[in-house]
């Protein structure tokens, strides 16, 4: 229920923000986006439901609703529908830091069940 | 240590060739056959703190590029806390709001030895984990050692991290085959294909950075003049901005050099209709509804020609 009335807040939010930008001069030229990839037919309810998903998840994730909107802002309808769909397995690059804690506790296990012999001063 | 049993010998040694197998591909064999080593030195490193690895290299890039940010500047538009990284979506778009085209390289080694080779230092996802545990980094490539078979990285905290090719191409092959060049919007990396440019130029028309997706088409213009879908774009985003007589130019370019579709015979009869050429522009769309089969088109260029036809009928021509 409260992740709901937080789509809600956010779909209300970025209504208001969309609201406020001028529609484009020749609504009936096509873009380059949709003649370089003819399948994406865009769908106007599906994008605008991609970006307040996607703003939503990077506010559960800890950034606020004002740098979150400024985000997704600068994302594309393709990229921003890309991310809804699956923004939880994507991959999001870390540090290397972290892989010396890894290695360091596969050794340990390896080295504890006897497989490898590498420290030998313990 | 005592031998493993027997038994376990013969998977183990399948395994292992296995493993070699997979590394000895094309990619491999590529590098092998370089022969001019390649380092930018001049690239700038910022070495990361905590998690930051995506924010580092960004910076990194963007410098080489003569964008001058910190890594910092870029937490709150690349970082995400809670996933202790960056997500790529977000670093192409953190390219673009610095008026650079973020181009994603073809997923070929030899789409980053090209780039490199052309004073241009590349941003890689690398898995440093495995398949089913990954460990996501960001680092910058700067450097090919042909002869020791090692890549020159910007990476984490090491200024010059040297990795073997093999290891390298495993890190890069398990994240996907991610590389991305920073571009000005003037000149498109070596390694571009022409339709690939043109994708990463049209995420800005559709934001609505027109001067910047023009500036970037006119430079395809230049590269690909044969190919239609160039004078295409660059109609496009002219356009867009209104710039109806150029715009007009551009798509008749584009269709005496063969690019004749009804997107583009939908654009240049709303173009020839905004200079008044109400005449010409109604066969143009009707050109366009001839040609065009599937409905979602087809209800499109209906409803141009319906546009077109409320326009003034007696407006000057000035074609």
């Amino acid at each position: 229920m409260d992740g709901c009335r937080g789509v809600l807040a956010v779909v209300v939010a970025v209504a208001l923000g969309m609201a406020t930008i001028a529609a484009p001069a020749s609504a009936a030229i096509v873009g380059t986006e949709q003649m370089l990839s003819p399948s994406a037919a865009r769908n106007q309810v599906e994008a605008f439901i991609a970006r307040a998903d996607v703003q939503q998840k990077l506010q559960d994730w800890g950034i606020d609703p004002a740098d979150a909107q400024r985000r997704v802002a600068a994302l594309t309808e393709s990229e921003l529908q890309g991310l809804a769909a699956r923004i939880d397995e994507l991959p999001a690059g870390a540090g290397a830091l972290e892989v010396i804690g890894v290695v360091f506790l596969v050794l340990l296990i390896l080295e504890l069940v006897g497989v490898i012999n590498v420290f030998t001063a313990i | 240590m005592a031998p493993p049993p027997r038994r376990w010998r013969a998977p183990g040694l399948l395994m292992v060739a296995l493993m070699i197998g997979a590394c000895a591909g094309p990619e491999t064999l590529r590098l092998r056959a370089e022969s001019v080593p390649v380092e930018l030195a001049a690239v700038p490193f910022h070495p990361q703190d905590e998690y930051h690895c995506g924010p580092a290299a960004l910076a990194t890039v963007l410098a080489a590029d003569g964008v001058d940010v910190s890594p910092e500047a870029l937490v709150p538009e690349i970082y995400v806390p809670a996933r202790q990284g960056s997500l790529q979506a977000e670093i192409i778009a953190a390219v673009r709001r610095r008026a650079r085209v973020p181009f994603v390289l073809a997923p070929h080694i030899d789409a980053a030895l090209a780039e490199l080779h052309a004073g241009r230092p590349v941003l890689v996802l690398q898995n440093l984990g495995t398949r089913g545990l990954p460990v996501w980094h960001y680092a910058v490539v700067v450097g090919f050692d042909p002869r020791q078979q090692r890549f020159v990285l910007r990476s984490g905290r090491e200024r010059r991290l040297e990795m073997s090719a093999r290891r390298f191409l495993q890190s890069w092959d398990r994240a996907g085959r991610w590389m991305l060049v920073v571009a000005r919007p003037d000149a498109p990396p070596v390694s571009a294909e022409v339709q690939s440019w043109l994708r990463a130029v049209a995420a800005f028309e559709s934001l609505g950075e027109l001067k910047i997706a023009i500036t970037a088409y006119r430079a395809a213009t230049r590269r690909w003049p044969a190919v239609p879908m160039t004078w295409t774009a660059l109609g496009n985003g002219l356009a867009q901005r209104g710039l109806w007589a150029s715009a007009a130019r551009a798509y008749e370019r584009a269709l005496t050099s063969g690019g004749d579709t009804p997107w583009l015979r939908n654009n240049h009869a709303w173009v020839l209709a905004q200079m008044g050429c109400r005449a010409d522009a109604l066969a143009e769309i009707d050109a366009a509804l001839t040609a065009a089969v599937e409905p979602a088109q087809r209800d499109t260029l209906r409803d141009t020609r319906a546009r077109i036809e409320t326009l003034q009928p007696d407006a000057v021509c000035d074609r």
